[in-house]
């Protein structure tokens, strides 16, 4: 059953130099219970599609397209019912654990409050919760005491508390915006298996958000490949590491450093993709990958790529994608 | 925690060492014998040098530094020269009103400042947003004795509910007494209102922009609820000091609303004991009011500590 179905989604940024558009037409569909990871450089757009879903957008962004959620489109709520979702149904991990948290309140009292706020529990009731919700990430009584506050744990130690937070009321889908990016190797492996755990123990849906092939391929059952606010490649994880159809997505795989040991040969060489990603504000009519691409043609220039299929459940967004398997 | 307060204790100490250091050096500095002010101009000399050697003026300068400092230290603060009462005597009558107007006034202005703050920063751009900043521009720009005249024509000379000016003192009863702190307090508290009111708009403002803010909103706080509950306290550090800050100046930092107003406050003693060289009432006035700042910025500190957990100390978990 479809948990989550976005469609058309577009996003542009009133900026002094005129709307930049950051989202062109992006969509997919993630199922109850399924993973999805959200592939692309910085700035291609992964995490203005999180907080699109989470009806968090700067103030400046209008989004316009359909996002729809158990079967309402939440781009069409008002304000009032997508806080009773958000932290509810819908629940995020954000990037940086050291800002993430309160730093004034303590990590007990910033657990329960989504206890107290949707579910309506008394103090000493959201606070038991919150200590079998840490308990269940890693951040145990006595040695973790919920009295204490955030700046007295380590990043991966705030993450998970991030990870409980997220986790109190049961929500149906939770994004995860790049949870390792900020936490050094070892937190990072055990964050990752954390957050695929309790995803699997509570039956939610993943969207994972990552630089990281490597991340992807080891936690989500389907993926999409952005570039520059759009989607280029889109399948199950296995079938687009298999052929890596788009240039984009074999540039991004070949410029992967480590961690890719299954499905990469030993003394690889890494390699950059030449060129910037465009600017939004100057984006070019046809391809926005043209630019980079080493097999782009003449025909790429004058319109966007429509999608097509090259399989069933694999999609790509290029008139000349490579055929053949992903080298090894 | 101990440790805290050592430092701060120490810290207290060197201040005020320093601080009549300083104004024992000014005062010697500055002509004037208070003495031969005393006298007139057509004192004999013989009468003059003796009355110098009663005052202890004839001693060397460390010695009535000294004597000075060890006089403030057994809680002796000197007799003052104009007045020839204690000074301890002068300072407790002016304290008696100084201190509660400058509390009533940072009561005030934090009351009004605050919400308005708040206000502005949670509707940033709209329409309440640029009326609290042209009211607080308002508030910053109009001179506080023009505002003061403005209040007493208003409120005792068309509506003749409170007083123009005098204190009552507090042996009239506490109503009495506090009526006429009024419209001192108000026209104390708004430019101070109007700054603060910037202030923790723009701390606010910023602190709406910080991760944990939208770690709230992701939780489903509604942009109101965040704002309280996340963003206010972190928001207040920069307030607090400048409320500090505030209260120091209001101590003693008054006196044209106090020559407005008629009152006999700190400032409008620590002038007149300028004014006709009561040399031992000027430093006597300047220690206290060292202290007094000293003071204040501990309970600053201690706000500080209360506000973030993180300026307690404490070790870190795992």
């Amino acid at each position: 059953m479809t948990l989550l179905s976005v469609r058309d989604l577009c996003v542009t940024l009133e900026t002094p130099e005129g709307p930049a558009p950051i989202l062109e037409d992006v969509g997919f569909d993630l199922a109850a219970g399924g993973s999805l990871g959200l592939v692309g450089e910085s700035g291609c757009g992964k995490s203005m599609t999180a907080l699109a879903v989470m009806g968090l957008l700067p103030e400046r962004a209008v989004a316009t397209g359909e996002i729809v959620f158990e079967g309402c489109n939440l781009l069409a709520l008002p304000e009032g019912a997508l806080c009773k979702l958000r932290g509810r149904r819908l629940a995020m991990v954000f990037q940086e654990p050291m800002t993430a948290l309160n730093p004034v309140k303590t990590i007990g009292a910033q657990v329960a409050e989504g206890l107290r706020w949707h579910l309506g529990l008394g103090r000493g009731e959201a606070e038991a919760r919150a200590v079998k919700l840490l308990d269940r990430v890693g951040v145990p009584r006595p040695r973790f005491a919920p009295g204490l506050y955030p700046h007295q744990l380590s990043g991966g130690q705030r993450q998970r508390v991030v990870i409980a937070m997220a986790l109190a009321c049961d929500p149906a889908l939770l994004i995860a915006d790049e949870p390792t990016t900020a936490l050094d190797v070892t937190s990072q492996a055990a964050i990752l298996d954390l957050l695929a755990e309790v995803a699997a123990e509570a039956g939610l849906a993943l969207l994972l958000i990552t630089h990281d092939l490597a991340v992807v391929w080891q936690n989500t059952r389907s993926m999409i490949v952005m570039y520059a606010g759009r989607v280029v490649e889109r399948g199950g994880t296995h079938e687009v590491f298999a052929r890596m159809a788009h240039p984009y997505s074999r540039g991004l795989f070949a410029a992967s450093p480590g961690a890719l040991d299954a499905v990469l040969p030993p003394g690889r060489r890494l390699a950059a993709i030449p060129g910037l990603v465009p600017d939004p504000l100057h984006r070019p009519a046809g391809c926005v990958f043209a630019g980079r691409c080493p097999r782009a043609a003449a025909d790429c220039l004058p319109a966007q790529p429509a999608e097509r299929r090259l399989a069933p459940g694999h999609a790509v967004a290029c008139l000349h994608p490579h055929l053949e398997a992903t080298p090894a | 925690m101990a440790v805290f307060l050592l430092q701060r204790l120490a810290a207290f100490i060197v201040t005020l060492l320093v601080a009549s250091l300083v104004v024992f050096l000014v005062m010697e500095v500055l002509p004037g014998d208070p003495a031969a002010l005393m006298l007139g101009v057509s004192a004999r000399p013989d009468t003059l040098a003796a009355l110098r050697s009663e005052m202890g003026l004839d001693l060397p300068a460390a010695q009535r530094y000294l004597l000075w400092l060890g006089g403030l230290v057994s809680g002796d603060l000197g007799t003052s020269y104009t007045y020839g009462v204690p000074v301890w005597e002068l300072v407790r009558e002016r304290i008696g009103l100084s201190l509660p107007l400058a509390l009533i006034a940072i009561c005030l202005s934090t009351l009004i400042a605050i919400p308005l703050g708040v206000l502005a920063a949670a509707r940033h751009n709209k329409p309440a947003d640029v009326g609290v900043m042209g009211f607080t521009q308002l508030g910053v720009a109009v001179p506080n004795f023009w505002f003061a005249i403005l209040l007493i024509l208003v409120f005792a000379v068309h509506w003749q509910v409170l007083p123009a000016g005098g204190f009552a003192g507090w042996d009239a009863g506490f109503w009495p007494a506090l009526k006429t702190l009024l419209l001192p307090a108000v026209a104390l508290a708004l430019p101070q209102a109007a700054i603060l009111a910037r202030v923790t708009r723009s701390s606010v403002l910023e602190t709406l922009g910080e991760d944990y803010v939208r770690t709230a909103r992701a939780k489903g706080l509604t942009r109101r609820a965040a704002l309280w509950r996340h963003a206010l306290r972190n928001a207040l550090i920069p307030v607090v000091t400048i409320m500090g800050l505030q209260f120091s100046f209001l101590l003693a930092g008054t006196i044209i609303i106090e020559n407005v107003f008629y009152l006999p406050g700190l400032g409008r003693l620590i002038f007149q004991a300028i004014a006709q060289r009561d040399l031992i009432v000027v430093k006597d006035l300047v220690i206290l009011l060292a202290a007094s700042v000293v003071a204040v910025n501990f309970i600053v500190d201690l706000l500080y500590a209360v506000l973030d957990p993180r300026l307690r100390g404490g070790g870190h978990a795992g």
